[in-house]
């Protein structure tokens, strides 16, 4: 990049008319990275011979090995047309799905588009999405049909069969365009008396403002919308070949060669037009005629031409003839060249040269950003639902500046900020390494010589002091002095970030400015999603700017523009101030922007609307370190990756896994090559992520798995349970369990027994507990206070929530089964406010409820009184909860109801019923509550803890019964285990996490759509077509175990035409059993003795047990006799 | 004694040999091998899988019946199957190798499940996965004791892990309430134990809410039991002061 240009382009960044901001969309690999190409070489950055093979804008790595690109970047090219001279902020995006993201990131930026559409292709997925992308950001696009040569070389067509396909990839991009445009003015119907209403008053309150409305009237006049050579917005071309036809260059060729007037053959040339020679007429209806079409005679004709001249026959004579009659020169290297499209790019480059025609269609057809048309401004400003009017008046005055995009001093700054990208440090300008000037030579050279100067000084000085680390250091100084390449720090002041010697990679803001000047070093307010401009405005004074002292805005800070940069590819140039209209790069903001950002000098500037991200998050991995001591490495790197990619997410799960969200297979392998090399820079693993699940029990089920009524089904399952407790050894004699689910547990010193029974909760109580988790946690709290005497102020609203709660429960706890459950409740759990109740039906303990804060003062005569031990029970309530017997998960909507609880004390051993007396022994023996609670437990398991300071009485009264440990330690595992087994004598079933899924498809993907999800044990709930256009949206439900994978399977089935999005909605009970083994002989008959047919629920709970080293009941060999007899290779 | 000839021979291959000792006789039965565990587990439940042949031997590898005599001497019964039965419930074998490899894989998972359910990262206050510290004690070359419980390795591994990884015992929230008068002194006692006083109130009743290793949790238990003669508290807020929810890298 010469100085002179880059001189020149500061130069033309101060015209905003002679702006053109432009991105490049298409669907992957049809060429918009080798099209840019062409137009970078146009500017001499890279050779004409070169282009389209370097693919100058894909600058990483993997980009340049895979052929994809993975990141728009952008680059500022200058053309010339006559005495014009227009500078392109150009912006090339990936075309794979997996990268809409940066495409959404680069529309943002531009006023126009150029698409590009393969011309053997035609129109793929992504190129609708593109154009629904630019469409929804009011972009104007314009189309290049890329590839031409692929119709001759590979699909051989005649000129004539090329016209028409060429004709009909038009209408088929049209007809994308009319759907949208169809799909928006239904839309507005169903708003039309509100829109009109607007408008009205926008005109009203706009007064002397002058709103082109014809604009907006044009959009309904759809005409102007569609794409048409003879519109002029519509260009063939080669980029690999490097040639185009843009319809003006043919047109100004031809009127001069026939004397036909340019404007007739401009409007003439593409549509059925023909040439009657003799008349030297152009006539109309050629294919009734059966005549060729003006566009096949005198364009496509030419071209076909050359290349059988060139590419099929090699005929060099005509070659030469050719060259010679289109005024080309050429090298003699080029024609001597084996290869013929060596010889035939270098005569297409001089003759048709690709950027001519792009270049100059989109200097005419594409706006600047002087004619950003008012309704994408307001649609820009208006965040979410709010509409413009609402804005605050500062506000919507700062539309006339957006409309204006003023470079004046005085205008307010407006800059977006699309996206961070990582840059490597060393890659900026003012660490580069550059030729230095004569001057600066000078200087050093000066500063050398005195450097020596004191050197010597030094030395003479360090004969009598001792000065020897300062001669250390001075010496090293000179060393750097000497190293011509490096600048001496000082001159160059580096910004203190890049000191750092841990942090290799820079954020680089990637930014526009809408209106105003943006300078080096200025304060600006940098504008969260969520900030509102009326707030502000209210609580800052008139007039102020950044860089005064604030008081605290929400979403709302400061910071200083440290370094600008033009962005030309990889290049970076140190700018020193941008005027509006401008693409560029901003450094220095990663402390305060995240993702994207709206940096303003107004604080009564809004935010602008949030991206609109086609392709959403939703593969997901769990990433870990090689090396486990390299975790903070990871966290680091993770953090950097997050701000450095528009759509990746991380997060660290409570499991302590650290995820990865990202939106599509080849993003995610992009993600952890930068990880691995880039951000964390250590070895990583990503894996499938850790799936929960949960536990529950059901109702018996009234028929088994082949439909029959089910007569002794559960008395067999009951069997079934207790004889594995028998197999796996043991101890039964304190364990009884009797038909109808009721387990009775003594503890090991035959002192206490509990009974219990495990009843399923209702699906919507489960619903209301899980929801109102916050809530029960506060009325935990407010009990354990209450408990102890104290007395904490509640407020009012607070109770009101916990009395709505309490009526919930108690109006879906109803019939016979539940009657007075709701005041009899214990405890919740697990954690003490999970979705399980235990419940207390031990007939003469009256515990004061859970529901205790509510009544206040009223306590009846009967005293409630809390038992000795109450809490041991709880303790063993919240562990069994906490991890069922399925596969050690929490629990979920199961109900522990405490049926018999009976403490013998150990003095008296024949005393059946001294409960009341029991525990009043333990209230005189002085304030001897409980205080092991039940949570020390597992604890005590692991080292022996003996807790509770009741037992050191207890121990010395009676030393012969504690060789099995405290009472209360006892209690719980006593109560745990009988949940447990409680649990197992009901119908068991696991619960998985559900996704909602909603896809959008197109009707002839449905069916695979359909498929995939079926596959995946996924349920459809409802489709509906969307209005105006042949998009079907789908609603399903997935397992999150099934979703692994998903989004790239269902991509690859239906060729990337439907892309799902996965919201975690709900726990969903499994229906099968995991433990059904045929017991009836309708089930022997249909599935066997074995039974071995996939079991949905024994697949996962299998799953979850092996990875947690539980005992799965599996055949280590299956096959005794097939097991190789050789010992070795075993 | 029959006389042995090749033709009357069968040869058995991939034999696990299951004997007990029984009314002062050896007995033997041939199984196959990896398959006794199964069905001492339960998951195998055809007995023709695990037998290679139904009879009783005195010496499998002589190939030396047992007599009936013997049998129903020291079993009371001459039903072989029911025999057999016996031997490979109680008998004692020789564990095959996948059968090995299988309980040390399932204890080393085990281990590394207990770790990560007892530890966090002290720096984010999150666990570990599962999957991490398998990978740690795989780099430690941790070698798992069959006779060992896995709780017992568990606490080993957690020792040992420290070195090279930043790991820690996830703390115990303890609530302390000690009466005023032995509030002072007992405090200065208890300070080496406590990690982290989060809280701390002094009207009445000295009130401490505090982080502890669980480790420790029997020294100050005992500690305020003896030193207060019952009149101090202990309570466990959580047994693990771990982060809960999903955080978002921002």
């Amino acid at each position: 990049m010469g100085h002179t240009s880059l001189e020149k382009i500061i130069a033309l960044q101060r015209n905003p008319a002679n702006i053109r901001n432009l991105c490049i969309l298409a669907h992957v690999d049809h060429g918009k990275t080798t099209l840019a190409d062409c137009l970078v070489a146009s500017n001499g950055i890279i050779s004409n011979r070169l282009a389209g093979k370097l693919r100058y804008l894909d600058s990483r790595e993997d980009e340049q090995i895979r052929g994809i690109t993975m990141k728009s970047s952008a680059i500022s090219l200058l053309y010339a047309i006559g005495e014009k001279e227009y500078l392109l902020n150009l912006i090339d995006s990936p075309g794979h799905v997996d990268f809409s993201s940066e495409v959404s990131t680069a529309v943002r930026l531009c006023d126009g588009a150029i698409v590009v559409i393969d011309a053997v292709e035609g129109v793929c997925p992504q190129t609708q999405v593109v154009l629904r992308q630019a469409w929804l950001e009011n972009i104007r696009p314009v189309l290049v049909v890329n590839k031409m040569d692929r119709l001759i070389t590979e699909l051989k067509l005649t000129s004539q069969e090329a016209y028409i396909h060429l004709q009909k990839i038009l209408e088929q991009v049209n007809a994308v365009t009319g759907t949208l445009f169809t799909s928006k003015v239904l839309e507005e119907r169903a708003e039309k008396e509100k829109e009109e209403k607007e408008e009205k008053e926008s005109e009203a309150s706009g007064g002397d403002q002058v709103y082109d409305w014809s604009a907006g009237l044009e959009e309904t006049d759809d005409s102007h919308l569609y794409f048409s050579p003879d519109q002029g917005n519509v260009v063939f071309a080669s980029a690999i070949d490097g040639w185009d036809s843009g319809m003006a260059q043919f047109a100004h060729i031809y009127s001069q060669r026939m004397g036909i007037r340019a404007e007739v053959l401009l409007k003439t040339l593409w549509g059925d037009f023909y040439l009657n020679a003799k008349a030297k007429k152009i006539m109309k209806g050629a294919q009734a005629k059966g005549k060729k079409p003006l566009f096949v005679q005198l364009v496509l004709d030419n071209i076909w031409s050359l290349y059988d001249a060139v590419v099929t026959r090699r005929d060099k004579e005509k070659v030469e003839k050719m060259v010679t009659s289109l005024g080309v020169k050429l090298m003699a290297r080029d024609s001597r060249h084996s290869d013929p499209k060596v010889l035939l790019s270098a005569i297409c480059s001089q003759w048709l040269p690709v950027s001519q025609a792009v270049l100059s269609m989109v200097c005419e057809k594409l706006p600047s950003p002087l004619d950003m048309a008012a309704e994408r401004v307001e649609k820009l400003m208006s965040v979410g639902a709010r509409r413009f009017d609402s804005l605050p008046k500062e506000t919507q005055e700062l539309k006339q500046a957006f409309l204006q995009c003023s470079s004046e001093e005085n205008a307010p700054v407006i800059v977006f900020v699309s996206k961070m990208f990582a840059v490597d440090t060393k890659a900026l300008p003012q660490n580069k390494q550059r030729p230095l000037t004569q001057e600066e030579i000078a200087q050093r050279r000066e500063l050398a010589r005195q450097r020596h100067a004191d050197r010597l000084a030094a030395n003479q000085q360090a004969e009598n002091q001792d000065g020897h680390t300062h001669l250390g250091s001075m010496s090293q100084e000179t060393q750097s002095v000497g190293d011509n390449t490096e600048i001496p720090l000082p001159i160059c002041s580096r910004p203190p970030a890049f000191e750092d010697e841990g942090t290799k990679e820079t954020f680089v803001a990637f930014a526009r400015v809408y209106s105003g000047v943006v300078k080096r070093g200025q304060r600006m307010f940098v504008l969260g999603p969520k900030f509102d401009p009326t707030q502000a405005l209210s609580m800052l004074s008139e007039g102020c700017s950044a860089s005064d002292a604030l008081p605290a805005v929400p979403h709302l800070s400061c910071c200083s523009m440290e370094s600008l940069y033009l962005l030309m590819g990889r290049e970076l140039e140190g700018l020193e101030e941008v005027p509006s209209g401008n693409i560029l790069g901003i450094g220095g903001l990663e402390e305060c922007v995240l993702k994207s950002a709206t940096l303003s000098t107004s604080p009564a500037c809004p935010p602008f609307t949030p991206l609109n991200f086609e392709a959403a998050a939703i593969v997901r991995v769990a990433i870990e370190p090689k090396h486990p001591s390299e975790m903070p490495k990871l966290v680091h790197g993770m953090r950097l990756l997050n701000q450095a990619d528009p759509c990746a997410e991380v997060l660290i799960q409570e499991t302590g896994e650290h995820v990865l969200v990202t939106a599509g297979e080849v993003h995610l392998q992009r993600c952890l090559d930068d990880l691995r090399d880039r951000f964390a820079k250590i070895e990583i693993s990503a894996s499938k992520p850790i799936i929960p699940f949960r536990e529950t029990v059901v109702r018996p089920p009234k028929v088994d798995m082949v439909n029959e009524e089910v007569g002794k089904q559960q008395k067999v399952a009951i069997i079934h349970q207790v004889k594995e407790e028998v197999s796996q050894g043991r101890l039964s004699d304190t364990l009884h369990v009797d038909s109808s689910g009721l387990v009775t547990l003594t503890t090991p010193n035959r002192l206490a027994t509990v009974a219990v029974r495990a009843i399923p909760l209702p699906q919507d109580v489960t619903r209301l507990l899980e929801d109102s988790s916050e809530l029960i946690r506060t009325l935990e709290q407010l009990n354990m206070s209450l408990r102890e005497g104290r007395r904490i102020d509640v407020s009012p609203r607070t109770l009101e929530a916990i009395t709505e709660l309490k009526s919930q429960l108690e109006s879906l706890l109803q019939g016979r089964k539940w009657r007075n459950t709701v005041e009899r409740i214990w405890a919740f759990g697990p954690r003490r406010y999970g979705p399980n109740i235990l419940l207390n039906s031990v007939e003469g303990y009256h515990r004061p409820s859970v529901w205790q804060c509510l009544v206040k003062g009223e306590r009846s005569g009967e005293a409630p009184v809390v038992r000795d031990f109450d809490n041991s029970i709880v303790s063993g309530f919240q562990l069994a909860t906490l991890s069922g017997p399925m596969c050690e998960e929490p629990l979920m909507g199961v109900c522990f109801s405490v049926e018999q609880w009976d403490i013998q004390s150990s003095s008296e051993p024949q005393h059946q019923d001294s409960v009341e007396e029991d525990s009043a022994s333990h209230e005189a023996s002085g304030d001897g509550t409980s205080t092991a609670e039940g949570t020390s437990e597992t604890s005590a398991q692991a080292e022996g803890i003996t807790a509770g300071p009741s037992q050191a009485k207890r121990r010395t009264e009676a030393g012969s019964v504690d060789c099995y440990g405290p009472v209360s330690g006892q209690l719980i595992a006593a109560m745990k285990d009988a949940c447990r087994h409680a649990f197992q004598a009901q119908p068991q079933r696991l619960m998985a996490a559900m996704y909602t899924c909603e896809i959008m498809a197109t009707a002839e993907v449905l069916g695979r759509v359909y498929g995939v999800l079926g596959k995946r044990e996924g349920r459809v709930l409802h489709e509906e077509m969307k209005e105006g256009t042949d998009m079907f949206i789908i609603k399903a439900i997935l397992p999150v175990a099934e979703s692994f994978g998903f989004a790239d399977e269902i991509r690859k089935r239906t060729s990337g035409l439907a892309s799902p999005q996965l919201v975690f909605s709900h726990w969903e009970v499994i229906s099968s059993d995991p433990y059904w083994v045929p017991t009836t002989e309708e089930e022997y008959l249909h599935f066997g003795e074995k039974a071995d047919s996939a079991n949905q629920a024994l697949k996962y709970m299998n799953a979850v047990r092996r990875r947690k080293g539980l005992y799965v009941e599996e055949k280590i060999v299956e096959h005794a006799e097939k097991q190789r007899t050789l010992s070795k290779n075993k | 004694m029959s006389i042995f000839t090749p033709t009357n021979q069968i040869r058995l291959t991939n034999v696990a040999v299951v004997r007990m000792k029984k009314g002062g006789k050896r007995f033997e039965i041939a199984c196959y091998k990896n398959k006794v565990m199964s069905w001492r587990s339960g998951a195998e439940k055809d007995l023709d899988e695990v037998l290679q042949t139904n009879s009783v031997f005195v010496n499998v590898s002589k190939g030396q019946v047992a007599k009936k005599d013997d049998l129903s001497k020291a079993f009371g019964t001459d039903d072989l199957t029911e025999i057999c039965k016996q031997i490979l419930a109680k008998g004692e074998l020789q564990v095959s190798d996948k059968e090995r490899q299988s309980q040390l894989e399932t204890m080393f998972r085990d281990i590394a499940t207990i770790v990560a359910e007892k530890c966090v990262n002290p720096e984010t206050k999150r666990p570990y996965t599962v999957s991490l510290i398998e990978r740690a004690m795989k780099d430690i070359h941790y070698s798992v004791k069959a006779n060992k419980s896995t709780k017992q390795q568990a606490l080993e591994v957690i020792r040992q892990l420290k070195e090279s990884m930043q790991i820690q015992r996830a703390h115990m929230r303890l609530r302390l309430v000690l009466p005023a008068k032995e509030g002072k002194r007992l405090k200065e006692k208890l300070k080496p134990l406590l990690k982290v006083v989060e809280s701390e109130e002094f009207d009445e009743e000295l009130e401490m809410v505090c982080l502890v290793d669980p480790g420790c949790f029997r020294e100050i238990d005992e500690l305020i039991r003896c030193e207060t003669k019952g009149r101090g508290s202990l309570e466990v807020l959580s047994l693990k002061d771990v982060e809960e929810g999903d955080e978002k890298l921002e």
